[in-house]
């Protein structure tokens, strides 16, 4: 006994409590959770059974049901633009920012930390404000662009099916920049001052030294940001309640938030739930690149 | 054996003693916030009765269904619940509700006959009665009265008929200064079903047969009001709130909606304000209004059935007072004094006799989304009337099991 509590405070046993508490946290919130999920996916599953035991088990009918219906390949598509150029336009313009205020300039610190407020805001006034900037009739956008003599009819951001999901990439993208720049903020300033200025002296220019010495040593860092960002935007819920409900007539709808009206609006549970593990599915696969690609930075 | 019996008399004695000192307690659960209808009433019943306790909680209303069906599943369900029209059906379909109709039967405030079709078919369900309402409401056409004489309308004399409503909307709609003509609401909820079917009912369809010649001319109508900019393009995704709320601005010279927006109209309107029954598709034509509120239902497994419905028939009773309080119509046929905005309320009362309920049916909510569809695929284009209304037909039909 005494020999435990021994091994307990400074032995291998502290760590394994540590490993296993860790360990169980997981199984219960995340392990669990995602199986059962699984497994709602493969029933037929309502409002009102979804307490008790005794669910039909119908295989993967429901999936096969849910990828006829008409509306899944514009959901897909739609993902699949949504997340592709959030990430894309958030790491450009992230990545530049953070490029631009590593540059020895007064304030720069402060002015960093201004582009925070915007992550800082619950996602709901997000939507609440980009709504008023998006409307079409009153919105300040449209009153810019027409002020500045850009148009002359009003853009009906939100409404208009083939600007809206747009609509809402555009704030999805102002939402994640600073986030995007913060995190490579990090990485740009853990590399070493020393190997830009020995490749200065041999005459290397502005952009070869990005090219040969920043892009390569931020693979790392440029890798996490991408795999969080996936996950991010497809997390993206909030933006979509608050903007455009996935309309016009499903021009904007996400796997997520079609997820959430099969589920919470007809209340087709199951089919909120295969939604929700195909999205599962192609997270792990972009896990999956992001381990692959830096598993070779470790092991060098 | 007299053993048992004085056993039984202790007993018996045991819980008289006990009943008469511990109060019934009843749940209610309302989407109402303290200082609106359920609170007030909770609190003028337990005046009454004094050995009654009521436990009044509030639950958002887009959680209403989902918090009840998973109360219900793990027994935590309250006594008495609020729940919009079209989802008393759902539950009722699964045995959940307490059936009514031997109460009503005994009663003498409740009268079945007493109450309007629409809010009665609403809470009935294979013979059953699962519910009261506890007011209605329908829409109707909005003007503003100021602008109908600024562009040459008569004012005493709104539209009557869809072509009417097409030449008004035309005369009021004012580009350069922002005024659309008409403001309804087509998103994609339960509101936009709301707002479209007293159309699609008007020309002799309903919610099992929408696709039809008529339903197509009433889309066809709504996206001609749209494509020529009579109304905003906006309401593809605007609420009906959010549309009466350009109407109040002034931003819309019509709006198509309920007499829930009267208190913030009565504030924010700054012109004269008149109601109209909603137009028909030509002189003669039947009439029809949607139908919403919701009702008072108590559920099956309730330990108090009769305190229960002491409770909802008290709320019931109170039907007179609704309009001028709570700001819903009478769902039943009595007598209001003095009402507020009385020529608004005579339209309104005339149009709760055209209203009509959505379903009923236990799987509503996949109706509606198939109606839903068609009214957006068609506004934005993407679909042709005819053929958006057929594709939700098939939906309808196999929801129904047709």
């Amino acid at each position: 006994m005494v020999r435990f509590w021994r091994s307990l405070r400074d032995g291998s046993s502290f760590d394994a409590v540590l490993v296993w508490l860790a360990l169980g946290y997981l199984i219960v919130f995340s392990a669990f959770p995602l199986i059962y999920n699984i497994v709602i996916s493969l029933q037929t599953v309502d409002l009102f059974s979804i307490a008790s035991l005794n669910r039909p088990f119908v295989g993967l009918q429901n999936y096969r049901e849910v990828l006829s219906q008409p509306i899944a390949g514009l959901v897909f598509w739609n993902t699949l633009q949504f997340v592709v150029l959030s990430i894309v336009f958030q790491l450009c313009i992230g990545f530049g920012l953070a490029l631009f205020f590593q540059q020895d300039f007064p304030g720069a610190s402060y002015l960093r930390g201004l582009f925070l407020a915007g992550w800082i805001m619950p996602a709901l006034v997000i939507g609440a404000v980009w709504s008023w900037i998006l409307a079409g009739d009153f919105g300040v956008l449209n009153y810019w662009l027409r002020s500045l003599g850009l148009i002359d009819q009003n853009i009906f951001w939100l409404s208009d099916p083939s600007v809206s999901l747009y609509s809402v990439i555009i704030a999805n993208i102002w939402l994640g920049v600073p986030f995007n720049m913060i995190l490579l903020s990090v990485g740009l300033a853990a590399i070493p001052h020393d190997v830009y200025e020995a490749a200065e002296l041999d005459g290397a220019t502005a952009w070869q030294r990005f090219r040969t010495i920043t892009l390569p040593l931020m693979r790392a860092p440029l890798g996490a940001v991408i795999s969080l960002g996936v996950i991010f935007t497809l997390q993206q819920f909030d933006l979509f309640a608050a903007l455009t409900q996935g309309g016009p007539s499903n021009a904007s709808n996400v796997a997520q938030y079609w997820s959430w009206q099969l589920s919470f609006q007809t209340y087709q549970i199951s089919y909120g739930s295969v939604v929700s593990v195909l999205m599962i599915v192609f997270v792990i696969g972009v896990a999956a690149i992001y381990t692959r690609s830096t598993r070779h930075e470790q092991a060098a | 054996m007299r053993l048992t019996i004085a056993l039984t008399a202790v007993g018996l004695l045991a819980t008289t003693v006990i009943a008469s000192a511990q109060e019934v307690e009843l749940d209610l659960w309302t989407i109402d916030d303290p200082g609106e209808y359920h609170y007030v009433l909770a609190e003028e019943f337990m005046k009454e009765h004094p050995n009654i306790k009521i436990n009044v909680r509030t639950v958002q209303f887009r959680d209403m269904v989902n918090d009840l069906a998973r109360a219900v599943a793990t027994g935590s369900g309250p006594d008495i619940t609020y729940i919009d029209n079209p989802e008393v059906a759902l539950f009722a379909s699964r045995g959940l509700l307490l059936d009514l109709k031997p109460h009503i039967e005994k009663s003498e405030i409740v009268k079945e006959e007493d109450i309007y079709p629409g809010p009665l078919a609403s809470v009935t369900w294979e013979g059953g009665i699962y519910g009261l309402p506890r007011g209605a409401n329908t829409i109707a056409l909005y003007y503003n009265a100021d602008k109908f004489r600024e562009a040459g309308l008569d004012p005493d004399n709104p539209p009557g008929t869809w072509d009417q409503l097409y030449e008004a909307a035309k005369a009021l709609t004012k580009p350069d200064q922002n005024v659309y003509g008409l403001a309804f609401s087509a998103v994609a909820s339960e509101e936009g079903t709301f707002q479209f079917l007293p159309w699609l009912q008007m020309t002799g369809g309903n919610y099992d047969n929408v696709a039809t010649e008529g339903g197509a001319k009433a889309l066809n109508f709504w996206k001609r009001l749209i494509d020529e900019r009579l109304a905003s393009p906006d309401t593809l995704i605007r609420s009906q709130w959010d549309s009466t709320g350009t109407f109040n601005t002034g931003s819309a010279a019509m709006a198509i909606s309920g007499p829930w927006e009267l208190p913030r109209m009565s504030q924010e309107a700054k012109f004269e304000y008149r109601a109209a029954l909603l137009p028909v598709p030509e002189e003669g034509a039947e009439r029809a209004s949607a139908l919403g509120e919701g009702d008072n239902v108590i559920l099956a497994n309730t330990d108090n059935p009769d305190e229960a419905f002491q409770f909802v028939e008290f709320l019931y009773a109170q039907m007179p007072r609704v309009w001028n309080e709570f700001g819903y119509l009478p769902a039943s046929q009595v007598e209001v004094k003095d009402p507020k905005n009385p020529e608004i309320y005579a339209v309104f009362e005339e149009s709760m006799k055209y209203a009509r309920n959505r379903g009923p049916h236990p799987e509503w909510p996949r109706i509606s989304k198939a109606i839903q569809q068609a009214i957006q695929s068609t506004l934005t284009g993407q679909a042709e009337a005819g053929a958006a209304l057929e594709a939700a037909q098939q939906q309808i039909d196999q929801v129904l099991g047709k």
